[in-house]
């Protein structure tokens, strides 16, 4: 479904993607793994196109040179230079690290806003979905997103991501900063979603624990290149993954 | 009753002003400094078809309006989308097609126009009538005046709470990238916002000139006015824009009444200067580093 080839990106000469080739496949998860600055983040910024719209502010205000090469091409489409909008439009939504919730828009306005691009009957269909899975929520629909605690932030930008129809929805650093309960009930949110709407998960993290069941492949990243992959189990046989990213 | 009266009446003609360039602001990050310029071609416009060809006058007004929201467009898709990012050229390019059409409609001679000087130039009154409210005199145009004062702040409430298009631009407002992680386009919410802050403009326009002549030099005043409020109520607040409409609305009737007329643009500019010096973000305004707390 989402194919990228030989990515590279560099931020002026420093390199932030080296060479990752990664496949997901309809209907799976599929996990990225590692520590900080390994580029998830800059991989799911390529992957959903904002980072080209960075790239073009830093060129507006001459500030840093970013580089992508390679190519990313989703459902057989090359897409690696349409902008980040169009690729929404095809399906590929984003739910960014650190949530950014809409500070100043009530819950239900921002699953409002995430619903631009569906249809009425969608949209309705949708938000009750999000109540379903996140009953939570329920309570907090006149509350402002910027007063919303950070798991319930999360649960609202998961929300958020699923009423705009993704058929690749990428989430980045979902558990970053929860508690461990926190993680886990959101860890069961993910599967669930995954299970009952066949929509494809693309999920990074840092620590791999309370994802690494819920995946079935994985790619581990270390300064920008992808030193390992495999299955769920593979990964969680692995020597290496055990003692860096569970703690063991 | 008198300050009162003529006070908010004051207050909603900067409000109307003021409301279409916070509004782009607002959305876009982009200082329309052809709001001004916008205001008074409108003017023009208007009279223009209704002296000249003979339009029956709403129509006039009509169209004068579809013609500036499609010039805010026209300004964004041709000019500024090559700028954005770049402030300064912002300022200078929109001033400048600001400059281009204030002294275009001042040109002489070309194709035997006369172009628009003197003091020929008046729009009519919807209702011509006067009436006394509490003791005072007022006339009908001013109870119009804030009428669609309070109809446009209501109808931009409802659009930017209940329509999927306001939501989309109030997104773009406050995560641009956020925004089109969901499918929404930055440059189409622009062009939206720049050509609904230019119909903005020329509706401030027709409400506001009946009370006097058209002139070209009122679109630096109005644009200066705009600005004021904008600064005053926090760039981009939209409550802000209308709380501060109101503190200089009623600031310049109170000093005009106790001090005479000529302390009117003093109050303006001290007022700049008093906000600059003690809340530098506006009465209303967020300094962006409080949203970095968590």
């Amino acid at each position: 479904m989402l194919e990228v080839k030989d990515l590279m990106v560099f931020y002026e000469n420093a390199i932030a993607i080296n060479n990752i080739n990664l496949t997901c496949r309809q209907g799976g998860v599929t996990g990225i793994f590692g520590a900080n600055s390994a580029g998830k983040s800059t991989l799911m910024y390529t992957i959903s196109g904002i980072i080209l719209d960075v790239k073009k502010k830093e060129e507006m205000k001459g500030g840093e040179r970013i580089t992508v090469l390679g190519r990313i091409s989703f459902e057989g489409v090359d897409i690696t230079h349409m902008k980040p909008s169009e690729r929404a439009k095809k399906g590929i939504v984003l739910c960014p690290e650190r949530r950014r919730i809409f500070p100043e828009s009530s819950t239900l306005e921002n699953l409002k806003i995430g619903g631009y691009l569906a249809t009425k009957a969608q949209a309705k269909e949708t938000m009750d979905y999000v109540f379903t899975i996140f009953p939570q929520l329920k309570n907090l629909k006149k509350r402002e997103g910027g007063f919303l605690s950070g798991g319930e932030q999360q649960m609202l930008a998961i929300g958020r991501a699923l009423m705009a129809q993704p058929k690749l929805l990428l989430l980045d650093e979902p558990l970053l900063g929860l508690s461990p309960l926190m993680e886990a009930m959101l860890a069961r949110a993910i599967h669930e979603i995954n299970l009952q709407t066949k929509i494809t998960i693309l999920i990074s993290e840092q620590y791999a624990r309370p994802i690494l069941p819920i995946v079935h492949y994985g790619y581990v990243l270390e300064n920008g290149g992808a030193v390992l992959e495999g299955t769920s189990r593979e990964l969680m046989e692995n020597p290496d993954v055990k003692s860096a990213y569970f703690g063991l | 009753m008198d300050i009162l009266i003529y006070g908010t009446v004051n207050s909603v003609i900067f409000a109307l002003v003021a409301v279409g360039f916070t509004l782009v602001y607002g959305v876009s990050r982009l200082p329309n400094f052809a709001h001004g310029a916008l205001y008074v071609l409108v003017g023009f416009l208007t009279w223009s078809l209704v002296n000249d060809f003979k339009v029956f006058y709403p129509l006039a007004i009509l169209i004068s309006l579809g013609i500036s929201a499609l010039l805010g467009a026209l300004i964004y898709r041709l000019i500024l989308i090559r700028l954005r990012g770049l402030p300064t050229s912002e300022i200078i390019a929109s001033f400048a097609v600001g400059l281009i059409i204030l002294e275009g409609l001042r040109l002489q001679g070309i194709g035997g126009f006369k172009g628009f000087i003197g003091p020929f130039y008046v729009l009519p009154a919807f209702i011509d009538s006067k009436l006394r409210i509490a003791g005072v005199l007022i006339d009908a145009q001013r109870l119009i005046l804030i009428g669609g004062g309070l109809c446009v702040v209501a109808a931009l409430w409802l659009f930017t709470h209940y329509t999927k298009t306001g939501l989309s631009l109030r997104a773009i407002a406050q995560d641009e990238q956020a925004a089109m992680m969901l499918g929404i386009d930055s440059d189409r919410a622009a062009v939206i916002s720049l050509s609904i802050g230019s119909a903005l403009a020329g509706l401030a326009a027709v409400i506001i000139l009946p009370l006097g002549n058209v002139t070209a030099e009122a679109g630096y005043r109005v644009l200066i006015n705009a600005l004021a409020v904008c600064i005053i109520g926090g760039l981009g607040s939209w409550a802000g824009a209308v709380l501060a409409s109101f503190v200089l609305g009623f600031a310049m009737i109170i000093s005009t009444a106790l001090f005479g007329s000529v302390w009117e643009s003093v109050v303006l500019v001290g007022a700049i200067i008093l906000i600059l010096i003690f809340r530098p973000s506006g009465l209303l305004g967020k300094q962006k580093e409080l949203e970095e707390r968590v």
